[in-house]
């Protein structure tokens, strides 16, 4: 007969079940950082920050186009979720919670910063006839969408794209495609609609979709 | 919701991606998408665009800045 639920038992609590020890991350057998840092363990910690600080640091750098602001929140971020590791019970929740504090902080930063106003461009999307037939076409160089490899110049192209989105439709963009939060998560950041995010979303990835096929139609003149 | 020309089709594609249509759209999108050969290549260019720029937008902490991080964090939490 199986032993009373673990639901992923805390840290003085029975021993969590084989089906759960996969669940938070240490499949192996081996006491995973999470566990061992939630008993306490700094260096247990130090490696569990290790695992995500590039996405949290990735986060804040898109968001404040700051080396320096980036590490002060990436900082803030792991120092708050030290304090949050008790309601934080898997890797998954614990990468979910540091990335959804990360874009809070980022968007707060920004929110504070005194930025001359700059004239946005509406994103711009594939062309259509008056009939509404598309007129671009995917070019050959990028018509294997799947398989395109990623260069440093497309890298770049892509860098510029996302640069020139609109600020509103650049946020969720990155919050949605780079940063893989959901809807609901962008929306309580934000403070923006589901709705209304969807539709920023759209837009903001036909603009990266035509930025790409300019960059293999035209060379890197995006 | 009509599905009268390529523009309604890209209109629709995140909603399509999503799961978020209703069958009959869903059929007759795919039926715009099985009659015209440019949307088709549209909708798979648009389904790999966030992937491309995921790996493309992808930031990695300077080491001597992940050497700080460390450094603070352990300032810090031994003090609390």
């Amino acid at each position: 007969m199986a032993d009373a639920p673990c639901p992923f038992s805390e840290v003085d609590g029975p021993p969590l079940h084989a089906q759960c020890r996969l669940r938070v991350g240490f499949g192996d057998g081996t006491v995973g950082f999470l566990e061992r840092a939630r008993a306490g363990d700094l260096s247990a910690y130090e490696g569990l920050v290790a695992e995500h600080r590039d996405a949290v640091y990735g986060l804040a750098l898109r968001f404040t186009r700051s080396e320096a602001d980036a590490a002060e929140v990436t900082q803030e971020v792991f120092l708050r979720a030290w304090r949050a590791l008790a309601e934080l019970p898997t890797e998954e929740r614990f990468g979910a919670w540091v990335r959804r504090v990360a874009a809070n902080q980022s968007l707060s930063r920004l929110r504070h910063r005194k930025v001359a106003s700059q004239v946005e461009v509406p994103p711009q999307g594939p062309e259509f006839t008056e009939r509404g037939t598309l007129i671009d076409e995917v070019p050959d160089g990028a018509r294997d969408a799947e398989g395109l490899s990623l260069d440093a110049e497309l890298g770049r192209a892509i860098e510029l794209a996302s640069d020139a989105l609109p600020e509103a439709h650049r946020q969720v963009f990155l919050l949605k495609d780079v940063d893989g939060l959901s809807y609901e998560e962008i929306s309580e950041i934000t403070g923006e609609s589901v709705p209304a995010i969807k539709s920023r979303l759209h837009r903001a990835r036909l603009a990266m979709r035509a930025a790409i096929d300019r960059f293999y139609r035209d060379g890197d003149n995006i | 919701m009509p599905v009268d020309s390529c523009k309604d089709a890209i209109e629709l594609l995140l909603g399509y991606l999503d799961g978020e249509l209703g069958p009959d759209v869903v059929s007759k999108l795919e039926q715009h998408f099985g009659g015209c050969a440019p949307c088709e290549e549209f909708l798979k260019a648009y389904r790999a665009t966030p992937q491309l720029c995921k790996k493309a937008l992808a930031a990695k902490m300077p080491q001597a800045m992940a050497d700080s991080l460390t450094g603070f964090l352990r300032g810090a939490l031994k003090k609390s």
